[in-house]
């Protein structure tokens, strides 16, 4: 891991600029086309060292703001932190040690979710613990079926 | 991190052990003479409690280290106990050192009664006033006093080694002089007998300290001398680990093992011979890992900062964060516009609605988390969660104390 470097110069035209470098016109339309990674594995593929994930997370809550698709980024980042947190998708039994994986992916799903978003998006976790999913569900993007039902698009 | 985890589990154990050893010699001749020798006895086990402090404190660590999932975590709470390890583990050498001169003295006391005992008194006055503030600044377990004894250790054992010798000799030609040659030889005996703590002293005293240096090396069996053994392959391998880990510092280990050799008198620190050096964990490789390590750079002397929110110091007592776990204890160094941003200060953001301010996102998520567990968080679990935003904020995995420098 990089000591801060990350924070030092223009991080915002860098994050752009590694964008573009990679032939994307948006951040939002890299991340799309990674839909499992992590954000930190988002901030190392821009610039290992020049760029950390929650410059990525701002950059994409900025552009989710002005295309009005915060919802849509709100199920891409619960695919992430599922994807990561539990890589053998949804517990079949919720023992202690399972129960704290869960929390621990969805807790920190809630705390990377818009401030407007939060309530709502604690009560989707705590629906997801009430009636579980089926065993092993692990939503690959954010087009899911269970996750469109959960969080619809406000536009919809 | 498990292999560094290992050997220190090891180390704490040898240390421990040798630890239980200095009260033993408390029954002997010592205690007499109304009581003139009791405070230097007294000096000795005082200082136990602290090196079992200490020990304790690196156990906990470890168990603690061993049992958080997160391996940069892991390591990072390691680090934490390292300079405590290190106080520890010159410390016990001292302390040994200063068991031999009660050994000593009790041999003296009882073999020779031609030796003055005020003059005794004065001589075990003089070794404690030289052992003292060593062992006073490895007690306060501050980083940099604990480094600074560590690096000038083989040179305080080099005069102790030369106060033993001096004390020795002369109680042999107190003997001489009171007549009782026939017993000098045996008594001279008695008294190498006594430097019983085979770790900490040397062959008294180093007979060519210069010549010896030279031919330090390591060998498949550990650091030898000559076709002498100084100390295990073993010992070796467990201290590079901890050494490549940053759990303890490679001028430490140096100086234990020019002290194991009996060459305390080899000039400077950091002079043991490349082959040894390299084993040691003292590679090239190894220094670089070590300054990214500390943050490099100007790093050293940025601002501290806690990492679990002082504001909510009571919620994490609650949880398990006090003593050797209690929130100042991890502290990172960060410059003040990294600070700054993960604040949310300075305008750091681009989107409005996400201000991802660190306190209140990490309180958020560890709430968060015991509301979906149904229960509170262990220490763990709270650690464990915290690593993970560590990376996502960047926030450099290197704990220092609110405490000290």
């Amino acid at each position: 891991m990089s000591e801060g470097r990350s924070w030092r110069g223009n991080w915002k035209a860098r994050l752009h600029e590694r964008v573009r470098e990679r032939g994307y016109t948006s951040l939002t339309a890299f991340a799309n086309a990674r839909p499992t990674a992590s954000l930190v594995e988002l901030a190392e593929e821009l610039d290992r060292d020049g760029l950390n994930a929650v410059q990525v997370f701002s950059g994409l809550v900025a552009e989710a703001e002005r295309s009005h698709q915060l919802t849509r980024l709100e199920r891409g980042q619960l695919v992430r932190e599922l994807f990561e947190f539990l890589p053998h998708g949804w517990p079949a039994v919720l023992d202690d040690a399972n129960r704290f994986m869960v929390a621990k992916a969805l807790s920190s799903w809630i705390s990377f979710t818009p401030d407007v978003h939060q309530e709502r998006a604690r009560q989707v976790a705590a629906t997801l613990l009430a009636t579980p999913p089926p065993p092993g569900w692990r939503p690959l993007d954010p087009d899911d079926e269970l996750l469109r039902t959960l969080l619809p698009d406000e536009d919809v | 991190m498990v292999d560094a985890k290992n050997s220190l589990d090891a180390l704490t154990g040898t240390l421990s052990r040798l630890e239980t050893r200095p009260p033993s010699f408390r029954n002997r001749g010592l205690s007499g003479v109304n009581g003139a020798f009791t405070p230097h006895l007294d000096y000795g086990s005082k200082q136990l409690p602290w090196l079992h402090g200490a020990l304790a404190g690196v156990t906990a660590a470890t168990q603690v280290a061993s049992e958080v999932a997160d391996p940069d975590m892991g390591l990072a709470l390691l680090r934490m106990s390292g300079p405590r390890l290190q106080a520890a583990l010159s410390g016990i050498m001292l302390l040994a050192a200063w068991v031999d001169f009660l050994n000593l003295s009790d041999v003296v006391l009882r073999e020779c009664p031609a030796y003055s005992v005020e003059k005794l008194v004065v001589d075990m006055h003089r070794v404690q006033g030289l052992v003292e503030p060593s062992m006073t600044a490895l007690a306060s377990a501050d980083p940099t006093r604990v480094e600074a004894v560590a690096t000038a250790l083989p040179e305080l054992m080099s005069e102790l080694t030369r106060e033993f010798h001096f004390l020795r000799e002369e109680a042999s030609r107190a003997m001489e002089r009171a007549g009782q040659v026939m017993a000098v030889t045996q008594f001279v005996e008695m008294l190498t007998m006594a430097s019983a703590m085979k770790l900490a002293l040397p062959r008294v005293p180093p007979a060519a300290p210069s010549t010896l240096s030279t031919t330090l090396v390591m060998g498949a069996n550990g650091v030898m001398v000559g076709s002498q053994v100084v100390v295990s392959a073993e010992w070796v391998e467990m201290m590079r680990r901890l050494v490549q880990a940053g759990v303890i510092s490679s001028v430490a280990v140096s100086a234990a093992v020019r002290i194991h050799a009996g060459m305390m008198m080899a000039q400077g620190s950091g002079d043991l011979p490349k082959g040894v050096r390299d084993a040691l964990g003292e590679g090239p490789e190894v220094r670089a890992m070590r300054e990214t390590g500390r943050a490099g750079a100007g790093m050293s002397e940025a601002p501290k900062h806690h990492v679990l929110p002082r504001e909510h110091r009571e919620w994490f007592e609650q949880r398990g964060f006090t003593g050797d776990m209690d929130i100042d204890q991890f502290c990172v160094r960060m410059e003040a516009a990294h600070h700054q941003a993960i604040h949310g200060g300075g305008d750091w953001r681009m989107g409005r609605m996400w201000p991802g301010e660190w306190s209140r996102m990490l309180m958020g998520a560890l709430r968060d988390a015991e509301m979906l567990a149904g229960r509170m968080l262990t220490p763990n679990e709270i650690l464990n969660i915290v690593a993970e935003r560590m990376r996502r904020y960047e926030v450099p995995m290197n704990f220092v104390s609110w405490r000290g420098r």
